[in-house]
């Protein structure tokens, strides 16, 4: 140990280094944002939140319920009689066992179900956050009102222009 | 009657026995009180403090800047279960945190808070806090033991090494002091202060003051001694198993234990609660802050050294445990020796002995 690195040692040098810094930070602003209180912000567009369904769009296919990797949606259907047509008796999301993937919105033909951007929908109770086709069919008058054209053309249509070869590039166009 | 007791040299031998009872009982009720309080707002101190150093907000949502805190935190505890784990013995269980928290309290008893205001003015002031906080040792102990929990039993065994270590460089340290002021009576040290330069013990004792700091932080089991309670390794050590109130217990003795060896160091190196004499020397401003009352200058003091614990809690990490005993027996006593040595020789050389 040289005479240097002893006095460092004796005199705590590296100790009171680091206590300057930590004294200097207490004078610093927090970086800490007051979620609930002071600051609340939108989602980014696109975030996948709580669930919505729009009664009027569904025809009853269970394409959603089929791609769903955790199973949670639940759909009773029934023919009427008169007309022919599948009438959905049942449309259950039961939220706390979904994962977000959205395969559910990317399989359905009609664009009857949509992840909104609200993520606000904590509860205390397992009831609260088993939606219920009329809960889903709120979330969408409520979160989708207005918004669903663009919902579905920004996210969900797919973007040929990122995957169409440039113009100048020499392919094979096709005999013309 | 009346003048009976305007003048106490008339008065009855039991009835003046009685009336100073009922003023200790008094002193009693009030120190209490305000090493309650004290505690109380340590926690939302040590919270805030660490909380900004570390570039965060700290408590802030209860009340304004979060300053009512500690109250809805004593409130939670008060009315927390109570879980005693099945397999714990139960009687040692139960005496554990009161052993503890009544040797931090006690200790209370002795500490000249400012000029006449002490409870027990006894001889053997010093002594009689490194008993106590020695005996504090044994609550954590037996409760490490009588949990029956492996974290519970390794902070105890821990905490028993690790006091009864640095209980030894903490009584070397403060020889010197005593050998200076030739008493161990607080107040006479106190007042044998002033005949030194700056009216402190800190400049012709700073080798006994660098290794009091460093024993204190160790005695009372904080950062970055703090290998008892280690959160990473014991969860949290020797009161793992404790809840509710008795938790409570056990978290006030900590913290009052913190503020008697604050207290400690205050009255044996900084004087007390006198003003140190290079402030009064300023012109203007020494004759206003003469003026200011001794318990202030006391707490003043202090908060520092609580300050100093939090600063240096939001700084350094967690010493190993051999590292721990390696400081304590190969520096800390040595140091703490050759200091007794030179502080005898100067103090014979002064006398004209030598």
């Amino acid at each position: 140990m040289t005479t240097k690195e002893l006095i460092r040692k004796i005199f705590f040098v590296e100790i009171f280094k680091g206590m300057a810094l930590t004294f200097s930070r207490l004078f610093t602003h927090a970086v800490t944002r007051r979620y609930p209180h002071k600051i609340r912000r939108p989602a980014q567009p696109g975030f996948r939140g709580l669930h919505a369904w729009s009664g009027e769009r569904c025809v009853g296919c269970k394409l959603c319920a089929g791609i769903c990797p955790s199973q949670c949606i639940y759909i009773a259907t029934e023919t009427d009689k008169e007309t022919k047509k599948l009438v959905v008796k049942k449309y259950d999301i039961e939220v706390l066992r979904c994962l977000f993937c959205s395969f559910c919105v990317e399989a359905c033909p009609e664009g009857a179900l949509a992840l909104t951007e609200h993520y606000e929908y904590a509860d205390y109770s397992r009831e609260a956050l088993y939606m219920t086709g009329e809960k889903l069919q709120a979330n969408w008058d409520k979160y989708m009102t207005g918004k669903v054209e663009d919902y579905f053309k920004r996210f969900w249509v797919p973007r040929e222009e990122f995957f169409k070869t440039p113009e100048e590039q020499a392919v094979f166009r096709g005999g013309r | 009657m009346f003048e009976n007791i305007i003048r106490p040299e008339t008065l009855e031998p039991v009835v003046r026995s009685v009336i100073n009872i009922g003023i200790i009982l008094i002193n009693i009720a009030i120190i209490v009180g305000i090493a309650l309080l004290h505690v109380a707002y340590a926690t939302y101190f040590e919270r805030k403090t660490i909380g900004h150093m570390q570039v965060r907000l700290g408590p802030i949502e209860v009340g304004p800047h979060g300053i009512l805190q500690p109250i809805a935190d004593g409130l939670k505890l008060l009315f927390k279960e109570d879980v005693i784990p099945q397999v714990a013995d139960r009687t040692v269980f139960y005496i554990a945190p009161v052993i503890f928290f009544t040797a931090a309290m006690t200790s209370l008893a002795v500490i000249p808070f400012f000029e006449k205001f002490v409870i027990a003015d006894i001889n053997i002031g010093l002594l009689f806090l490194f008993a106590m906080s020695s005996l504090g040792a044994y609550g954590i102990v037996i409760s490490g033991w009588a949990s029956n929990s492996k974290y519970a039993f390794l902070g105890g065994l821990r905490s028993a090494a690790q006091v009864l270590s640095y209980e030894i460089p903490m009584g070397l340290s403060l020889v010197g002091v005593m050998i200076m002021a030739g008493s161990l009576n607080l107040s006479e040290i106190v007042k044998a202060q002033q005949g030194y330069p700056l009216g402190l013990y800190l400049i012709p004792q700073i080798l006994g003051f660098v290794v009091f700091v460093i024993a204190m932080f160790a005695e009372t089991g904080r950062c970055p001694f703090d290998l008892p309670e280690a959160e990473s390794e014991l969860v949290a050590g020797y009161f793992v198993e404790y809840s509710g109130f008795r938790f409570a217990l056990f978290f006030l003795g900590e913290y009052v234990g913190m503020f008697i060896m604050s207290s400690i160091a205050v009255v044996c190196f900084l004087g007390g609660w006198t003003v140190p004499q290079f402030i009064l020397g300023i012109p203007l401003i020494g004759d206003i802050l003469s003026k200011v009352p001794g318990i202030i200058w006391f707490l003043l003091k202090v908060y520092f050294f609580i300050f100093l614990y939090y600063w240096v809690r939001a700084t350094v990490p967690r010493y190993r445990y051999d590292q721990l005993m390696a400081i304590g027996w190969k520096i800390l006593i040595p140091v703490a020796l050759a200091n007794i040595v030179i502080t005898g020789l100067i103090k014979l050389w002064v006398k004209g002995m030598i």
